[in-house]
């Protein structure tokens, strides 16, 4: 491809002038906007670097950050493991059943986050106290209503509805094994547990890359699960950081300051995604 | 080959771009009609909404009103916002309190030449008034307080009339509470502690007093000090302690349409928005059983329910003059004609705002029993609307949760809540 050729760059224009309106230009409005106290409507003053030192004693801000880490390491963790289950329990030679189960594992994320958000909302208030109710068993009862709850209920919901996607990428890479490696392996007298951390898992690194990164960027940006689920409550203490930022800039109309804190996100986000790639990356094993 | 290529990119590109033009284009035009945009909060009142403007419209062939919804779980006010931002500015639409006048100030019209301002009840005007000028038309009376089942009462013979102090109610309760079996119900109490907005209604009790029951003065109030603090507490320690638990988690309609409406609780902290709902559910109960008890706090510990105007329609002056004048009429057709009167009390169920209504044509026992409130004078205003923005779902809801759950004490969460607001003020 020669880059300097017209039709080149004729062809990337349209791509090219869509990312700028709708994200370039928009950044450097936001990066200009945290320096400043606006209301939505009017820029009342330019504060420096006021929002950004305002931030580091904003407790709400930094909670709801810790509490978007430990979101985002708990589903990273389940949604991986349970999806590579899940990958490996469809490539078995099950017949019809298997199209049937990868059906039924990919639906919940053909369901949006909101209407995910409710239903999980009555399965924990509902659903889960009417066990208790006929049970007695003290575990199912008062979901939701603690930061404990909170979280696992955020977690659960959250692996339920990406475990399938990252099943549908593993599966990919799982059929993509040599089938010659894995009949050298049996005939080296490799039983199936052998066979699929010796020669499977090494090969489907890659897949991590891509499930990682995804599954990663996605905890980390959470919001419609957490609206419709929790709300943040009780008392803000499942509120993660993406709805710390909404509520700065829409509740308390504090559009400065929460541009200031989405900056700070953006730059976290940015960060973990690239030391993630960066030290997957050096795991890949090449055939 | 690369003429070509580069032909059928600017081709592209083109389309893309008529297909942006065409798209602004459709919106203005369309047709002699002027087009009213209408940006409504209220969801409970939406296919009554629809319903009126459809008469309207019938009535009035050159105007064409496009009603446009949010509410309901999403943030209401966070759409509006959108819309002034995105430039789809509506030409009428709902204010909740005066930091919404102040804020869309620059677009409001002075409405005090409206027949609809001119009727409206004495005093509900001010909560749309910026320096003396009106510039909301009262949408409605919304009153709330301690909604009780009438039935349970007396089944547990309690007599509601004989509650004419804090020690009284509280006896009640725990007269209710001692049978709790024998009357087949879960809890006394069913306060939601999950909704934001029940908990910052539930405040304007015991703030409104503080601020001398002026709404002009809880607007301009730097300060927020909770000198009826104690009593705030005490009725807080009554319902928790006899409350449906869990009660963070208990939302708006397991606690309205769930427990409440099935007699599964005494006593919840709602308003006369309810009765529509309570009404799809059982016609009888609200006929029957529903009633609304003051609380009692403030210098004189007089009983007391709030009530009063919440919203304000507000007219865009910054829209064509025509489209101005049509939304005048439009809203003053709605509150001074005869057949806007007729569905404002008969269909939306409202309690009126506006004089010239007749009092027996409301129709259920408990708006009636608010409007009377209101018209003796023993009501509150809605302080809740005049807290700083953001202040009671970021500050003051989080820290009452708190406080429930037992990790702060009522100390602190006065302390914080006051400290919040004079930082967000």
């Amino acid at each position: 491809m020669n880059f300097k050729s017209r039709t080149y760059w004729l062809f990337l224009l349209p791509t090219l002038l869509a990312l700028l309106i709708v994200l370039i230009i928009p950044f450097f409005q936001g990066v200009y906007y945290s320096f400043t106290e606006y209301n939505g409507f009017q820029v009342s003053a330019f504060v420096g670097l006021d929002n950004y030192i305002k931030l580091f004693t904003d407790d709400q801000f930094l909670y709801s950050l810790k509490f978007t880490a430990g979101f985002s390491i708990a589903s990273v963790i389940g949604i991986n493991v349970i999806g590579l289950a899940f990958a490996l329990l469809v490539t078995q030679k099950l017949g019809k059943v298997s199209t049937l189960f990868r059906t039924v594992f990919f639906m919940p994320n053909l369901i949006g986050g909101i209407i995910l958000g409710f239903i999980w909302q009555f399965v924990f208030l509902k659903a889960f106290s009417g066990i208790a109710d006929v049970t007695g068993i003290e575990f199912f009862k008062g979901w939701l209503s603690n930061t404990e709850t909170g979280f696992w209920g955020l977690v659960i919901l959250f692996v339920w509805q990406m475990s399938g996607y990252i099943m549908v990428i593993y599966i990919s890479f799982l059929n993509n094994v040599p089938k010659e490696l894995l009949e050298a392996a049996t005939i080296d007298g490799a039983n199936k547990w052998q066979s699929f951390w010796k020669v499977k898992f090494p090969l489907i690194i890659p897949a991590f890359t891509v499930s990682l990164f995804l599954t990663l960027s996605n905890a980390f940006k959470v919001y419609d699960q957490n609206m419709a689920l929790t709300g943040g409550g009780p008392f803000g203490s499942t509120e993660m950081a993406t709805m710390n930022i909404y509520d700065t800039a829409f509740k308390v109309q504090d559009m400065g300051y929460a541009q200031s804190k989405a900056i700070i996100f953006l730059i976290i986000i940015t960060l973990i995604s690239v030391i993630q790639l960066y030290l997957t990356r050096k795991k890949e094993t090449e055939l | 080959m690369k003429i070509k290529l580069s032909l059928l990119s600017i081709i592209l590109l083109g389309l893309l771009v008529a297909c942006g033009l065409n798209e602004s284009g459709d919106k203005s035009g369309s047709g002699d009609k002027t087009v009213i945009d209408v940006f409504n909060i209220k969801v409970e009142t939406t296919d009554q909404l629809n319903n009126l403007v459809e008469l309207y419209e019938e009535e009035n062939e050159n105007v064409d009103i496009n009603v446009t919804t949010v509410g309901g779980g999403q943030d209401a006010a966070s759409a509006l916002q959108a819309k002034f931002s995105s430039g789809e500015e509506p030409a009428i639409f709902l204010l909740g309190g005066l930091s919404d006048v102040e804020k869309y100030q620059d677009y409001l019209l002075d409405v005090s030449d409206m027949e609809s301002a001119k009727t409206a009840i004495e005093g509900t005007l001010d909560g749309g008034s910026m320096d003396g000028t009106p510039y909301g038309i009262p949408l409605n009376i919304e009153g709330y307080g301690w909604m009780y089942n009438k039935d349970i009462f007396e089944r547990a013979g309690v007599d509601p009339a004989s509650i004419d102090s804090y020690e009284a109610f509280k006896e009640a309760v725990e007269k209710i509470n001692e049978q709790k079996e024998d009357l087949g119900i879960e809890a006394v109490f069913g306060f939601s502690a999950k909704e934001d907005w029940v908990v910052s209604q539930y405040s304007s009790h015991f703030t409104a007093p503080e601020f001398n029951n002026n709404v002009k003065e809880a607007f301009e109030a730097d300060q927020l000090n909770f000198e009826y603090g104690d009593r705030m507490k005490e009725y807080t320690d009554l319902f928790n302690k006899y409350n449906y638990q869990p009660i963070l988690s208990l939302d708006y309609s397991t606690s309205v349409e769930e427990l409440f409406a099935n007699d599964q609780v005494a006593i919840i902290h709602q308003g006369n928005w309810i009765v529509p709902s309570l009404n799809s559910l059982d016609e009888s109960f609200v006929q029957e059983k529903l009633g609304i008890l003051p609380l009692f706090v403030g210098p004189e510990n007089e009983g007391k329910i709030v009530a009063g105007p919440s919203w304000y329609w507000g007219i865009n002056k910054k829209k064509d003059d025509a489209v101005v004048e049509e939304s005048k009429k439009f809203l003053d057709w709605m509150y001074t004609s005869e057949k806007g009167k007729e569905l404002i009390v008969e269909d939306f169920k409202y309690i009126p705002s506006h004089e010239g209504y007749d009092p027996e044509s409301i129709s259920d026992p408990v708006s009636k029993e608010v409007y009377e409130y209101l018209l003796n004078d023993k009501s509150r205003i809605w302080t809740n609307n005049q807290y700083p923005d953001g202040f009671f779902s970021e500050a003051l809801f989080p820290e009452f949760q708190k406080y429930l759950d037992g990790q702060n004490s009522w100390e602190e969460f006065e302390e914080k809540v006051g400290e919040s607001f004079t930082k967000m003020r």
